[in-house]
Formats: C-alpha cells, structure tokens, sequence
C-alpha cells in the first residue's frame, strides 16, 4: 500500500509554499474556514533605480510589457539622513497623515508594503483610495512592494501572536530586507560599498519603533520626521492629533461623555429581528440639536433630538438607532436653535469633565418639553429615536473658518474650533501652531476622530485656501464643499483628443470613415436657442412642413460619443465627474473645452457631427413615426432666447427660419397641453440671475429670470426627445437601459403643506396623484396675491422627491414613471456634453439602431449601477453648488445696499419665521432676538400658524402673511459667508 | 479580506503569489489503492481528487444478459465529500454540474482510449473529490488519465487539462486584460475562465468548456495560454507515469 502522504523534502517548491489559513464569518452568520495557498518567489523587484539584480528578472506582463522602476537612484536627503533616504510608512501613519504624503514639498521615494495597503484597505476604503492614486502619479514616486509574497520578506503569524503584531513584525522584516538589499546592489553596482539610502519606517507604534530600534533598523515617528524637514511649521499641522496624550488621560478615567456604540455583530442582530432600525442621519436645517432618519418600518422620520440621541452621528453618516418609548416622543420641533448662539465662546482647549449637553443647550431643549407637555394635540407627536452605533461614517473633508474666539494669541500649538460651512456638521477641534495666520482664512479640514470622551469631532488642518470672501478662495472653497472635481484634465485625458485639435472638422469627403451611416442633413434649416452666451451647444432644432400637411420636426444633438469612446481615460474622467457644474462666474466642465465648447457644440455656419431624432408630426402634435439617426449638420444660426423670441414676434420676419421657429413654437404649446392634460407638474423653485460687469466680472444686480415662450418650446422638444429614445433603448436594452425616474411622493410629504393651506386659506391640496396634484395646485389662488401660487409651488416642490437615474433591469416598469413629467418611462438624451448619462443613453441608442456594436461597458448592469449611483450624487452636488454660487453672489451684489422689499412668510416657528423675498429668490431667517433689544416675548400658536410678540416690539406675522423687510448684507460669523439679512419692518405690503 | 483580483495589474501578481502563466504545484501519485485495477492521487493546488478504475470488465445486464455493444462502455461517477469545499454541503446524485462533468469525462476518454478492444465491457472510473480549490474538472481529467494509465488501458495519449481564464471580469471590460494559467476557487469566482484539455503533445483539443463571459478577443489569449499549460501538465504527468515505470522494472527484476 502507497502512503498517500507526500515527502515534502523532495518537493522543489515546498519551501516556497506557505499556506494562509483565516476564520470569517458570512452575513448569514455562518463560519467559514478558508484556507489558501501562498506561492513565495524570490523575482518581486525592489523598484530601485540602483538595483541591476531586480531588474534582470523583474515580471513582465503577457505582452511582455515590464513595468518601469519608480524608486530614484539618488532620494532627497534629510538632517539625519544625509545620504538620501527611502521611506517605509506603516499603517498607522498613512491612516493618520495621508494628506502629508500628498504634499508636494516633502515625502518622496515612499515604498507602500502589501501588508500596509491591505490593513489600510480594511480600515478606510477612501484612504485607500487615494493612496492607490499616488501609486500611480509618476511624479511622486511610491512604489508597492509586495513584500508578503517575498520569500525572504514573508513572516509567518506564530501561536498567539495578534495580527497587529504580525504585520509590524513585517513590516520591520520589509526594511530590513530593503536596507540590506539596496547596500548589496550599490556594492555590485561599483564594486565598493558608494551612498546607499536609508530605509527609514515612519510609524506612529512606540512599541514598533521600540523593536525596531533594537533590530538596528532605521525609523522614527511621524512627528519627528516632519521636524526634520525644511517646511515643518506647516506640515505638523496635518499630523492628525495622535492619541498621545491618551495614556496619561486614561489613568485619570475620564468620564465619557456619550455612550459606547453596541458592537456590530449586535447592532447586525438587532436590525435584522426589528428591534433597531438602520438609515443615514440627516440634521434638520434650521435647528442643530435635531436629526431625523428615515427608516423603513415608519413611515414618518424618526427625530433624534439633542447631542446625547445623537450620539457623535454627524450628518450623512449610516447609523443604527433604537426608537425610544412612545412616553418620550416628540412633536417637530418649531423652535430655531443655532450651535453659534448656544455653544459661543468655549474654550477648545478645556476637556475636562465636559458635558455632552452644555447647561444653555439643556435649557433650550427644555422648554422644548414643556411646550410639548403643556399641549395635548393628539397624534402630531412624532416617533425619537436615539443612535446607538454607526455602520459608516460618511466623514469628508469641510471647508470652513476658525472660530476667532478659540483662539490665543500665544504662538504654541494649541487646539481651535474651526466652523464649517455646512451649518449641518458641528465644530471641529483642530491642533494648529498657525492659529494665527489662518484665522479669517478659508481652511480644509478632515474629521479624524470623535471619541466617547469628547464632546467635538477631532481634526486636522489639510491647507489653507485664501482670506475669507476672497472670490478664488469662495470659490474653491464651493467646490471642495460640494466635492465637485475642478482639477484641469490630467494629460492621459487630453490625449484622447483629436490630434487635429480646433482644426479638426467634418471630412468633406462623404467616402471617409466617419461619414459611414451617418445621414447628410446640411441642406436642413437648424438653428439652436440657448442662454445667451451659451458656448457648450448641446442642441440644435429643425421644423419643415411635409406635402401631406404633416411637419417634420427634428432634434439635433451633439455627438459626443463620436469622440468619446467607452473606457478612455477621458471616459473614466467624464465618468467620475458626471456633470459639467455651473456656478455664476465658472463652469467646470465635464469633457476638456476642445470638445464641449468646440468640436461637439453645434455652433453655428459649421459643420458638425450629431445624433439626430427625428419625427412625422401632424398639426395636431401627434407623433405619426419616428426614428433617429446619426447625422452631418449645419447650424444656420444660434439664438439666444431673447433674440428668438424677438423673431417670432416681429410678423415682417418671413424668412425660413423664423418661419420653422413659429411652426415648433405653435406645436410645442399642443405638446405641453398634452402633458398638462395627461398630469404633469409645474413646479417651481426660485429662480435669480447674477448680473456682472463684464469686464470685472463683480455682480452688480439681482434680476429673477424672465420666463420666455422660446425657453418652453426648447424644453418641450428636448422632453419629446428624451422620451422617444427612453423607450427606444428600453426596448433594445430591456435589462440595461440608462432611463430616469422620479418616484410619486409619499402622502405624509404633504400632510404639513396641506394642513397649512387648509387652516390659512380654506384649500384643499390633493395627492391621490400627479393630476390630482396638479390641479389642485391650481386653484391655490389668492386673488389680492399672484405670487401666492408661486409660492405654494415652491413649497410643494420641497415635499417632492428627487429624480434620479436607473439601470432598468433594477426596476419593476411601473417604477419607472416620472412623476413631475407624468411620462411613463424618461431618460436624458439631450445634453451629452454636460451630462454623463447622456453619453450612455448615446451609446444605447447608437447600439439600438444598428449604428455601432453594443459596447460591454454600457450593458454591464452592475457597471451602470454603479455609474447610476455616482452621476445622482453628482448631480444634485451641482445643483447644491449652482445654488450656493447664486447665494453667496446675491450677498456680493447686494453689499453696502440696503432695500426695502416684500416678501412672504414661508414657515413659522415658536421663535422666528422665515421670509422669503422673490426679488432675489432668497430666503431668511428672522429670530425674535433679531427684532428688538431686549428679545420680546413671543406667542406661538402652532395651531394657526401665527407668532406674536409682546413687550420691546409689538409684531404679529402668519403663514403666507406678506411682509416688507429691510435687506442688507452681513458677514455671518457661523459659517463666515456674507449672506443676505433681512430686518422685519412690517406686516403687510409695501405703499 | 485580503487584495482582490482588481489589484493584479499593480503587481502582476495574482492573488496567491503566482504570475499569469504559471500552474499551481501540481502533485500525482499513481497506483494508491492496490486493491483497484488502477489508481491514483492528485493534487492542483489545494483542489485534490482521487480516482480508482475498475474493469474493463464484462458488462453484465440483469439475468446474465451481454450487454453493450462493439465497444468499451465508459462510466464516470464523481463523488464529492461533504468537507470538501468551504461550505459543508451534501451534493445529490443528480446534481445537473456533477451529471455534465461525468459525461464531458466520459466522452472525451472514448475519443482517446482504444475502446475497440474491448467489446462488450465496462469500464467505470470513480473520482472522490476530497477538497476543492479550483479548476476541479481539470484536475478530474488528469486523475483519470494517471489512474488509467496505471490500469493499463491502451490509449492514444495522456488527456491533459487545466484552465485558463482573464484578470479582469467581463464588466470591466479591461482592454489590458491578461490571460491567466490554471484559476483556483477565488479566481473562477469572479473572472471569466475555460476549461480546456488536449491529447498530450498535440494542440488537439479534447475537452473545452466554458461557463462565463468573457469578450471575444480575448478567448484567443486565454485559449493559447491553457493549450500551453495542458503540455506543462503533461509534462509532469508524464514524469509520474514514468517514474512508476522504472520502479515496476526494478521490482521485477529483483
Ligand atoms: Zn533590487
């Protein structure tokens, strides 16, 4: 009988085997045991410049493509290491200082160890992230040495030895194994031992560094090695406050002062058996102490109310809460509270026996209660719930400013409050030793921690970006804020441009490539109307009547995906930033200029490229056929809407175009009858314009936006067009389709509006559905009051949801409804250049027609999910960043004015209301404080919505109630904006 | 969890150490069970399979009733231990994966043996799976063939297979993709791959299979690079074969 067991001696590779062998347990609470092989080779390259031997037998790819050596042959010196030096950081420093290993000035030459990038991938997934980006910048030089798979680098985990232990035993074998390598290769490389760098571990670990100073090994801490450097002052500040001081603290047992989350595998239990519930925490916007999480076992948000529910969530952040006792529910708060008032002038050093709830905060909280208490309205309280661990921290980097107040005036490090812009986050404790250079300037910060012992988020300083109210600053400052992806075009994404750059134009001859399927339409009469000063000309229009009365009626849109092909870098960019943002003075483009403003735009007397809908209409608007295809065309002309709309107007204009311009604009009134009929909304939202001096470029006035019948005509062919391709490529691409949907708003989202248009007016707002909606939306009429409509659509626009993309394959077709247009299926066609789902819709429908073979990337369900998930986010970043652009030009224009206007009241509270003034499309709030010296009492009856004030100032303002307010600008020194303030002058209107 | 596949192009390495075009360690011990008409033990990696041969012997119908026809009737039956893979799981017997690999098994060793010779008998090949890791129907072929050798059952040449598959998954649709050499169990789980076998020295394929998606241009790559890990296994097939050989003539002389 042959054994079965094998000789290992006689094995040529058992030395080289290793086999991993580690316990997880599976979400279905199974425990699995893998277990896994490990080849160790001896060829895993050092990547040094200075090293033959690695180079000799480096790997190369199938196509026998070696990858270049990163590491230089002479690396920057320091004050210790004269000689040049490799860094080695272990985990715990590129955890807590990643963003000085991006800094240009210093940290060069870094090797990243495999241990290290896996740790540091099971901690922090964006962390990981961007280092993967270093890796991969030329410039910077990190190298990944893969030093697990290394023979002589790979260390086994003994009996009993943790993990943690494990991977610093590696790292320190790592570069010992460097230092001895790097001294053999100079030696072979010049026969005498010549400059060898050091390899130097940067760690953070005192019992790591310990070790290591005892195997002879070259290291220090973070700190010390940044004090090495030329430009210390500044990069110690980015050092993420270690928890040094943490040892000492302990032994004193500080008093936590929230509670300790509930371990995950607990929390897990929890929500699957009901009795926890998970969502995202969002903080209410006019009162901090209030959070609310959409869960769905209640219809209503649960409310989080005050610091202790809250329990260190902070805004955005997955947490997991337990619904307190129906004794402990709350009705919605009416109450305006603001950390600035509250929380003033504490000291971001002291930490002492802090409280979660300071006493003024407790006091706030408390009259809260009674109102409650005091009241017994049946059914309005609302369910509370309190946090009780966190899934994922949803922690980005914040612009904001330092509080003034925090500040000593003594040169040493010291702890600041910074304030971030976004009043939703709380106060962030930063070590600085600039506090005095960055106070009134704009700074970057990250959230590092927020231990059980601290009452604030702890952070770090990233950089500065200019004095407050400095347009650049305020404006980088907006798009870090908003994470838009403003950095110019890498060049791998500027080479996939045409070589021919602005030369490039259509082939004239109709034999080349580019001209194959693609339909000659340059003897039609098209013309585009944009904004004025449009230079991204995504459509173009044509209308021509038929022999059979019938019209032809044609949209033209640029054909972007001609120049954009799936899996560039340029499409990966696109990709990533998923729009193009307009802000007043800026737009950040989602495709490099040459296209966008150029060789895409339908500019007019050009020829261009341009995926053409086109369809049989008769005079009544309905469609008879339909088709699209790709197209050659020539703009005749570019409108603005204005100068259109002057054509139209003006009956001595005969000629063709001006002709096709009436015949679109009578058949877009039909077609938007049609969808009126059918139970379309028109909504509203506030819309102003920014006038600028030209040359300057400073805002002068506000004007709201004109409302033209050219602006409808446009939008109702570009929704004809959109539908008519949704369907198109949801019938070719059943599973896959990129369409848009927005969801019928759930009816507790109208429950607040509809009581206060009953109590104040008598209306009854319907929301069995869209129609229902919409016509009751009409007869929301105040005879005395046209704006009142407007205002009620504005307000019923905040109780929509938001429309968002979708993979069809991830919807039943009833889902795919979009709710504000009352079209059954909808997507995005019509703007490639500034929309990235547009250019997928593009390539679906270039595949549906037969024009080009269906690329995998646009049928890949899980891609384009992921694509879905990513182009909504940044979508309503854009809009959030358009908005904020507008806000903070508004208080520019308006400053050193003051004006006297009407405005109306949109949402009243026990103590303040907020006013909104359709001259400049801003809303404001105003605290009874803010009405006279000393604050006058207010009467609040939340029943019929009306606040009224005795003692210093006698006032009495209601819902909807018209109000002249004084508007002048302010510095706001919670967020350090100037923004808009308005003063209460009176009730009624203006004489 | 440790690097994924998408880590590969940092590296070009795979997630166990090997480069694209190397093989697992590739053990085979012929002639384990005595008892058997023809044995043996083999191990790709941690995927490892036993395979006992029994016949050809007369097939025998209910009542004594010659059965078949002109030709060696082959049957295949592949068992799978219930601790075998990383879930405890109890395969029925007529698991449809199970049911399709006995008669890929089957029909691609009458293409090779030498059936003609033994008209009206059987003969029946028994896998036991003891641990899988990966490319498991390859490493059932190669079992069979050791096992059949050691049997004595004429054929053409050795049946070699192993698998080959593409570092980046059919989504994302890498246009760098390489190929890769023989997948274990994390590999095949997330990227395209195909089973291939070919009679020994010659590019002539017996056996292709192949249960994902993968872009057409890549198929050649990966099929060209399993063709060329087919003739490394034969290699060392070949070697154990070989092996048990001398020693055969060894013992006898003695
Ligand atoms: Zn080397």
């Amino acid at each position: 009988m042959t054994s079965l067991k094998r000789s290992l001696v006689s094995d040529p590779y058992a030395s080289n085997i290793s086999s991993k062998v580690y316990v997880r347990s599976t979400k279905a609470g199974k425990v699995q045991k893998i277990v896994r092989e490990l080849y160790l080779r001896q060829d895993i390259p050092c990547s040094s410049k200075l090293c033959t031997a690695c180079l000799k037998n480096a790997p190369r790819d199938a196509s026998g493509i070696l990858a270049p050596f990163v590491l230089s042959a002479k690396p920057a010196g320091t004050k210790k290491y004269t000689q040049g030096h490799y860094l080695v950081p272990d985990t715990n420093a590129l955890l807590n200082a990643l963003d000085l290993f991006e800094q240009k000035s210093a940290f060069y030459d870094v090797i990243i160890l495999q241990t290290v990038l896996e740790e540091l991938r099971n901690r922090s997934i964006p962390l990981y992230n961007r280092l993967i980006g270093l890796t991969k910048s030329e410039e910077k030089r990190f190298h990944v040495f893969f030093n697990d798979f290394r023979l002589e680098t790979y260390v086994t985990r003994g009996e009993g030895v943790s993990i943690n232990d494990r991977n610093d035993r590696a790292v320190r074998r790592a570069v010992k194994w460097y230092s001895e390598h790097l001294a053999q290769a100079v030696k072979a490389a010049d026969g005498k031992s010549g400059q060898v760098p050091a390899v130097v571990m940067l760690s953070d670990d005192k019992e790591n560094l310990k070790k290591a100073k005892k195997d002879g090994i070259d290291s220090c801490s973070l700190r010390e090695y940044v004090d090495g450097l030329d430009d210390a002052n500044n990069l110690l500040d980015m050092i993420a406050v270690v928890k040094e001081g943490r040892e000492i603290k302990d032994t004193k047992m500080v008093q936590k002062v929230h509670k300790d989350y509930l371990t995950v595998s607990k929390m897990m239990t929890g929500v699957k058996n009901g009795t926890l519930h998970q969502g995202i925490f969002n903080v209410t916007p006019y009162n901090y102490l209030v959070g609310s999480i959409k869960v769905p076992a209640f219809d209503k948000p649960l409310m989080i109310l005050g610091r202790e529910s809250m329990n260190r969530a902070v805004h955005g952040d997955v947490v997991v809460v337990e619904v307190l006792t129906k004794d402990q529910w709350k009705e919605a708060s009416t109450k305006i509270i603001e950390e600035e008032t509250i929380n003033k002038d504490e000291n971001a050093d002291a930490e002492d026996g802090e409280a979660v709830v300071t006493e003024r905060e407790q006091r706030a909280l408390q009259e809260e209660v009674k109102r409650v208490h005091s009241k017994t309205s049946e059914g309005r309280a609302q369910p509370t719930a309190k946090v009780v661990g966190v899934i994922k921290r949803n922690w980005r980097q914040c612009v904001g400013h330092i509080e003034e107040s925090s500040v000593s005036k003594s040169g040493k490090p010291q702890m600041v409050f910074l304030i971030p812009m976004d009043k939703k986050i709380p106060k962030i404790r930063v070590r600085t030793r600039q506090a005095a250079e960055i106070v009134g300037k704009r700074v970057l910060v990250t959230i590092d921690s927020w231990d059980v012992d601290s009452r604030y988020p702890v952070g770090h300083f990233v950089r500065s970006l200019g004095d407050v109210e400095n347009k650049a600053a305020e404006t980088e400052a907006l798009l870090l804020e908003y994470d838009v992806q403003y950095r110019p075009f890498p060049k791998a994404v500027l080479d996939c441009l045409p070589a021919e750059g602005h030369d490039w134009i259509v082939p004239p001859s109709t034999d080349d490539p580019g001209w194959q399927d693609r339909r000659d339409l340059r003897h039609l009469q098209i013309c585009s109307i944009d904004p004025i000063g449009c230079q991204d000309i995504d459509d173009a229009l044509h209308a021509r009547p038929l022999p059979n009365g019938n019209f032809e009626v044609g949209v033209h849109i640029a054909d972007v995906s001609h120049f954009v092909k799936p899996n560039s870098a340029m499409d990966a960019e696109a990709s990533i930033r998923g729009t193009s943002v307009y802000l007043v003075d800026k737009r950040i483009d989602m495709l490099p200029m040459l296209l966008g403003t150029d060789l895409c735009s339908l500019k007019p007397y050009v020829q261009r490229y341009a995926f053409s809908a086109i369809w049989e209409i008769t005079p009544d608007a309905e469609i008879v056929n339909s088709e699209f295809t790709k197209s050659v065309i020539k703009s005749r002309e570019a409108f603005s809407y204005e100068q259109a709309q002057l054509r139209v107007d003006d009956q001595s204009q005969q000629d063709d175009l001006t002709l096709a311009i009436r015949t679109l604009l009578t058949l877009s009134k039909k077609f938007k009858q049609k969808r009126m009929d059918a139970g379309a909304l028109s909504l509203s939202s506030p819309e102003v314009k920014v006038e600028m001096e030209s040359e300057t470029s400073d805002p002068i006035d506000v004007k709201t936006k004109k409302h033209l019948d050219t602006m409808s005509l446009v939008e109702e062919f570009m929704l004809l067009a959109n539908t008519s391709v949704a369907a198109k490529i949801y019938s070719a691409f059943p599973q896959t389709a990129m369409l848009r949907r927005h969801g019928a708003p759930p009816k507790t989202n109208f429950e607040e509006l509809a009581l206060q248009l009953k109590t104040k007016r008598g209306l009854e707002l319907s929301v069995d559905s869209s129609k229902a909606l919409a016509d009751s939306l009409d007869t929301c009429i105040d005879p005395n009051e046209p704006f009142f409509n407007t205002l009620v659509r504005i307000m019923a626009t905040r109780c929509m949801m938001a429309a968002e993309y979708f993979c069809s394959g991830t919807q039943a077709y009833p889902e795919f409804r979009h709710y504000g247009l009352a079209s059954e299926i909808y997507t995005h066609f019509t703007s490639p250049i500034r929309r990235y789902a547009d250019l997928v819709a593009h390539r679906q429908l270039a595949a549906a027609i037969d024009y080009e073979p269906i690329h995998a990337a646009v049928r890949s369900k899980g891609k384009l999910e992921a694509v879905c998930r990513n182009i909504n986010v940044r979508h309503r970043n854009a809009q959030l960043a358009g908005r904020a652009s507008i806000e903070y030009y508004v208080g520019q224009a308006l400053k050193g004015r003051i004006v006297e206007e009407e405005g109306f009241v949109m949402k009243v509270f026990s103590n303040g209301f907020v006013v909104f003034v359709p001259r400049f499309g801003i809303e404001s709030l105003i605290r009874l404080r803010d009405l006279a010296e000393p604050e006058p009492e207010g009467v609040f009856d939340a029943e019929e919505y009306v606040l009224e004030t005795k003692g210093s100032r006698e006032i009495r303002v209601e819902l909807f109630g018209k109000v002249v307010v004084r508007i002048s600008d302010v510095l706001e020194e919670k967020t350090g904006k100037r923004v808009v303030k308005s003063e209460f002058v009176k009730s009624g209107g203006k004489e | 969890m440790p690097l994924d596949t998408s880590t590969y192009s940092l590296a070009l390495l795979r997630l166990d150490g090997r480069r694209w075009n190397e093989l697992r360690r590739l053990t085979a011990q012929i002639s384990t069970q005595v008892a058997a008409d023809g044995s043996s033990y083999l191990e790709m990696g941690n995927t490892k399979v036993m395979c006992t041969v029994a016949g050809p012997s007369e097939a025998k119908g209910a009542g004594g009733v010659r059965l078949g026809n002109d030709r060696a009737d082959i049957r295949v039956s592949i068992s799978i231990a219930g601790f075998s893979g990383v879930d405890r799981k109890k395969s029925g017997r007529n698991d449809k994966r199970l049911m399709e690999m006995q008669h890929t098994i089957a029909s691609a060793f009458a293409q090779n043996l030498f059936t003609k010779l033994y008209p009206h008998s059987t003969i029946s090949l028994s896998i036991h799976v003891l641990s899988q890791d990966g490319s498991l129907l390859a490493a059932c072929i190669n079992a069979c063939t050791i096992a059949l050798i050691d049997a004595g059952v004429p054929m053409h040449d050795y049946i070699c297979a192993c698998t080959a598959g593409s570092t980046s998954s059919y989504s994302s649709n890498d246009e760098t993709a390489d190929p890769l050499l023989d997948l274990n169990t994390m590999e095949e789980q997330e990227l395209p791959f195909l089973t291939v076998a070919t009679m020994g020295e010659s590019d002539s394929v017996s056996v292709l299979i192949m249960e994902t998606k993968v872009q057409v241009g890549r198929l050649e790559g990966m099929l060209a690079v399993g063709v060329d890990g087919c003739k490394q296994v034969r290699a060392i097939l070949d070697g154990v074969a070989r092996a048990r050989g001398t020693k055969m003539l060894e013992g006898s002389r003695m």
